[in-house]
């Protein structure tokens, strides 16, 4: 019984990482559907920044994840930059395929160019520990106290997100945008401002699935993005893509099966259940476990 | 219009592919003379060329960086002192993005530029792709750190500055011996060549001394995360050694931390992956987690002997960070061409073979004093380490070292 | 008259096939012994070959069936290990002793045809589960199928320790098996460009065949096509599987390019230019739906690749340029996103290049651009 509640907890603490992280996916995708590879690579930069910025949070007297908010500024520039240099223009001209390469050779810029910045280097750097250790004890295992923060911060980050598309004017039109470009640009909304303003809330929300990240697996390196964002994404699109609770749901699904598949299957075939339990769901459920079958117009 | 910008494109294209394949033979066939050169020339003015094959960029850029420092810290004290034979060693760099595809082409755009001797690469996958084109290509070889059995078995270029896999794992069962275990438990990754190969000797070393292997955990990447699961198996099996043959970035944040996390209190025992592991840990967590976590090394980095604390020493004052093992292999490398150089009185790839190739040859070296076996891996003894923590910081101390395997 | 003309079609080129093809072969022979056609060339040939057979293979499936696949290096991985398996058995049974002689030619034939075929079973048994869906969709669960085969392959028992030399899937093809070396290569050469030419010409048929047409109509409106009668669900299955069988066989010719086999190469996250994302790459940079801008993708992919890690002309640089070389593949990042901002459709759109069409070709060009000029000159004029 212990062992179900240790793998319980890890999955959950996985999970709650994938659904932060998918979060930020779910957004962009859902108004541009585009792809985003560099997404997992904004995590990385959010992590590069907090490792610069926490011992100088330390000396100023703060708590080491006040450095979150240098972190969220960082990568709210580098994702606003990224539309408006690399997307942008491609989307102007060219295809959806077309932008999807963009995107993946901006994960694979970003990449390489912090290798090549010799403050980060590809050694790999640890983190300091960021939120006190402890827990609340259940029997033998214990549910850390940081698994619990990240587990809230997603649920708030989803109903903040949630209201704020469905209530707010920006929300409305972000929504508007992803339904019908041509149509919202006669509606009066800025479609060029409304999807810079989604990649500055997807970066941003990366910056916090950054600090949350290095909170439980204190590791950066230059190419922790690639995969993070991957497993990322598989959740987003578990859960129904576009759809913000969708987004949640997915990745603490996939942290469960990961965890799950460890502990009572095979450690080393994981990844195999992972992407399995993905296309058995998907095809059971072609939109995602949150999504809906829109039927094909003719 | 659009038809004649398409064929003008095309055109252009076959135009720079011409280009591209003349610029490869082109230079290659300038490098041939000068392959002859540094083959003939015995002691002229020419520069010793060294190639290094390293994974400079891509997921193992951490390896490359430490194999390209400890080279360019070596040539750059042999050239200071004079080079070698009275001539100035030159490095060529080369990149393999840890892909053995790119490592075979990094291997072959060397020796076409007339590149008769090689360093690298730093993982065994990437160095079985070339081992056997060396020994077509008469190359000398010089492995830093590629640890696979297979190696240097089957040819006669091929050397290497480390031990096998099959010593150190065994070393390591033949500790859990001594120490009184009987029962093991593993933690490995499959999908990693260093980390199963271990894995592989270190279980078929515990048959061989009547150790159980109890437990075998293995994760599917080395991007994997989260080890508490395969930890929290080994609390369940009740076993109190468990052998984890992993790198230091996983160890020092990861997998110490996330066990003692799991409940195991038991002993954890890794390879030389293990160096530099007290700069990987997290600063303000509770340390004390890596009392009790053993490592087998070719040297030991404590050591306070002149070699090693002078390398140590100016490795620090030049890249400021403490050298890895990569470091240190690589700058080993370096002086073992050297004294192969010297004793061969040439700088020719047969002949630096054959000076390799005596196994009287004693090399003192930052990772120990040895000479090279027939197959051409050290006969090193393993210095093993435990790492020690008052709770705030991690110290390294030797335990044990350990020259021959027990019977 | 249209029959005389396809018929015209086909004898100019396989006539020009054979005539190339025995140019080829003289030069191999007068150039075979010298280093940097060994040691350069050759390899690189091989490795054009087996990036231009999986370019193409994809474009199948991405340009003229419309469905995005991000896991075509799985396939690959699959027939590289068949055929690194098959042959390691043969060896073993004492089909072939060295790698000479009729008998290993007929191994290393049936080897390539076997990954593919296995491969195309594979694809058959991804393609009708996952071919129900759509877009991102598909394209996660291809991604997915390219993680698992890895993570499969990494657990076979017979395809770690027991199967091939050295642990983890990394294995040892060169003395055995039918990996080749530097001189193995340029001995086998014609095997590889033969190998590519008949997967191309087939490949080649079948976009211009009725099938082709069929999943063009499904790429443009799979609605309309399967209210014409085009039972779609088998048209897009058997594309998958049938571009699956090429990236099988590319799979093959990599087997033998490369004395190792490691499943790392295959992974999503590779950090070399061949893995899925890669091979999308070159598609769409060549052009969806145009073969030759495949072909001409995976050449200028490879060799910028190779060139701006191996090239000697990079040292010659200055200093502060060469240091950027350093990192290749940011540079590759670089060339990559700016031919996609002036280049949005590829390099080639959807144009296709014919040799019978050649001289047709330019002159339309011709008119066309001379058109444009007086147009612009026009509108200059008014201004």
């Amino acid at each position: 019984m212990s062992t179900f509640f240790q793998t319980l907890i890890v999955g959950l603490r996985l999970g709650s990482i994938y659904a932060l992280i998918a979060l930020g996916y779910t957004m962009v995708y859902g108004i541009i559907r585009l792809i985003n590879f560099a997404h997992g690579d904004f995590i990385m930069v959010g992590g590069y920044t907090m490792i610069f910025v926490v011992p100088a949070v330390l000396a100023l007297g703060l708590p080491a994840w006040a450095a979150v908010v240098a972190a969220i500024a960082v990568c709210v520039l580098v994702g606003m930059a990224t539309e408006l240099i690399a997307y942008r223009p491609v989307r102007k001209k060219g295809t959806a395929m077309t932008a999807l390469i963009t995107a993946i050779a901006m994960s694979l810029f970003l990449e390489n160019l912090a290798q090549a910045i010799p403050a980060i280097g590809p050694n790999p750097k640890v983190a300091s520990q960021i939120f006190s250790a402890g827990g609340i004890s259940i029997g033998p295992v214990t549910l850390e106290y940081t698994t619990i923060i990240t587990i809230v911060i997603s649920a708030v980050v989803m109903i903040v997100l949630w209201e704020f598309t469905q209530k707010t004017r920006l929300g409305r039109a972000m929504r508007c945008v992803s339904e019908d470009k041509a149509a919202a640009t006669l509606m009066g909304i800025n479609v060029n401002r409304t999807i810079l303003l989604t990649f500055a809330i997807g970066s941003g929300l990366a910056a916090v699935a950054a600090l949350m990240y290095m909170a439980q697996y204190p590791k950066v390196y230059t190419t922790m993005g690639s995969l993070l964002g991957l497993k990322a994404f598989v959740s987003a699109v578990l859960g129904g893509i576009g759809i913000i609770p969708g987004a949640v749901l997915g990745g603490i699904v996939i942290g469960l099966v990961e965890s799950f598949t460890t502990s009572y299957i095979s450690s080393s075939m994981a990844d195999t259940f992972v992407f399995l339990i993905l296309i058995v769901v998907l095809i059971i459920k072609p939109a995602g476990i949150l999504g809906r079958n829109a039927g094909e117009k003719v | 219009m659009k038809r004649k910008s398409l064929f003008s494109l095309l055109l252009a294209l076959c135009m720079m592919l011409s280009l591209a394949a003349c610029g490869g033979s082109s230079d290659t066939s300038k490098a041939d003379s000068a392959s002859g050169d540094t083959a003939a020339a015995g002691a002229s003015d020419e520069k010793i060329v060294i190639g290094v094959i390293s994974p400079n960029t891509g997921a193992l850029a951490a390896y490359g960086n430490g194999v390209v420092t400890g080279a360019d810290l070596a040539v750059e004290q042999i050239n200071a002192a004079g080079g070698i034979l009275g001539r100035q060693v030159e490095l060529i760099k080369t990149d393999d993005q840890s892909d053995p595809t790119e490592c075979l082409n990094a291997f072959n755009s060397l020796v076409a530029q007339g590149v008769g001797m090689i360093v690298g690469s730093a993982t065994s996958g990437c160095t079985s792709a070339i081992t056997d084109a060396a020994n077509e290509e008469e190359i000398c070889l010089l492995s830093p750190t590629a640890t696979a059995d297979s190696i240097t078995t089957e040819d006669d270029y091929v050397f290497r500055a480390c031990y096998a896999d099959s010593f150190q794992g065994a070393i390591a069962a033949a500790y859990a011996k001594q120490a009184g275990f009987d029962k093991v438990g593993v933690v490995y990754c499959a999908a990693d060549v260093y980390s199963k190969g271990l894995y592989d000797s270190f279980s078929s070393a515990c048959g061989k001394y009547g150790i159980e292997v109890v437990d075998a955990q293995s994760t599917a990447s080395l991007d994997v995360q989260d080890y508490t699961n395969q930890f929290a198996s080994m609390v369940k099996a009740g076993v109190d050694f468990v052998y984890a043959p992993f790198y230091y970035d996983v160890i020092g944040p990861y997998v110490v931390p996330q066990a003692r996390a799991a409940g195991y209190s038991g002993v954890i025992m890794g390879a030389d992956g293990y160096d530099t592991t007290p700069d990987y840990v997290v600063d303000g967590a509770d340390l004390s987690a890596f009392n009790k976590v053993y490592w087998t090394n070719h040297y030991d980095p404590t050591d306070s002997s002149e070699k090693v604390s002078s390398f140590v020493k100016a490795y620090e004052d030049k890249y400021g960070s403490v050298p890895s093992a990569f470091a240190a292999t690589a700058y080993d490398c370096v002086y073992m061409y050297k004294a192969a150089i010297e004793a061969a009185g040439s700088a020719s790839p047969a002949a630096v073979r054959d000076a390799l190739a005596d196994t009287s040859t004693v090399y003192e070296c930052v990772t120990g004093t040895f000479s090279l076996d027939e197959s051409g891996t050290p006969v090193k003894g393993a210095a093993i380490i435990a790492f020690e923590s008052d709770g705030s910081s991690v110290t390294s101390k030797l335990l044990d070292v350990v020259s021959k395997l027990p019977e | 008259m249209k029959k005389s003309k396809t018929a015209r079609g086909y004898f100019l080129n396989t006539a020009v096939i054979v005539v190339l093809f025995t140019a080829f072969q003289f030069v191999t022979e007068a150039l075979g012994s010298r280093s940097s056609f060994k040691l350069v060339l050759a390899p690189c040939l091989w490795q054009c070959c087996y990036l231009i057979i999986l370019a193409a293979s994809l474009n199948m499936v991405l340009g003229f069936l419309g469905q995005l696949s991000l896991g075509h290096c799985g396939f690959m991985a699959v027939g590289a290990y068949t055929a690194a398996l098959i042959s390691l058995a043969c060896e073993r049974a004492g089909v072939f002793g060295d790698k000479h002689g009729a008998a290993f030619v007929l191994v290393l034939f049936g080897c390539i045809l076997a990954a593919g075929l296995l491969a195309a079973v594979v694809g058959l048994l991804l393609g009708i589960p996952a071919l129900r869906l759509k877009g991102d969709y598909l394209a996660i669960i291809t991604l997915g199928f390219g993680m698992i085969i890895v993570n499969i392959i990494n657990n076979l028992p017979f395809c770690g320790q027991d199967g091939l030399a050295l642990g983890s899937a990394a294995a040892s093809l060169y003395k055995n098996g039918l990996g080749f070396g530097s001189k193995g290569k340029v001995e086998y050469l014609w095997a590889a460009i033969s190998v590519t030419v008949i997967c191309l010409t087939l490949m080649f048929m079948f976009v211009r065949s009725k099938y082709g047409r069929a999943i063009r109509a499904i790429r443009d409106d799979e609605i309309a096509a399967s209210a014409s009668g085009i039972n779609t669900s088998f048209y897009k299955v058997f594309t998958f599987a049938y571009s699956a069988f090429f990236a099988g066989i590319a799979g093959a010719l990599y087997a033998c390019a490369n004395a190792t086999l490691s499943t790392a190469s295959f992974a999503f996250t590779n950090g070399g230019i061949l893995n899925s994302t890669f091979v999308v790459v070159m598609v769409v940079l060549g052009g969806m739906g145009s073969m030759t801008g495949s072909i001409v993708a995976a050449v200028i992919m490879f060799f910028v690749n190779y060139e701006i890690k191996n090239g000697a002309w990079v040292s010659a640089l200055p200093a502060a340029v060469s240091g950027v070389f350093e990192y290749p593949m940011l540079v590759y990042a670089l060339v990559l996103i700016i031919v996609i901002m002036f280049r949005p459709k590829g390099i080639f759109g959807s144009y296709e290049f014919s040799l019978q069409n050649l001289i047709p070709d330019i002159r339309a060009a011709h008119a066309a651009r001379a058109a444009a000029k007086a147009e612009r000159k026009e509108a200059g004029s008014h201004v």
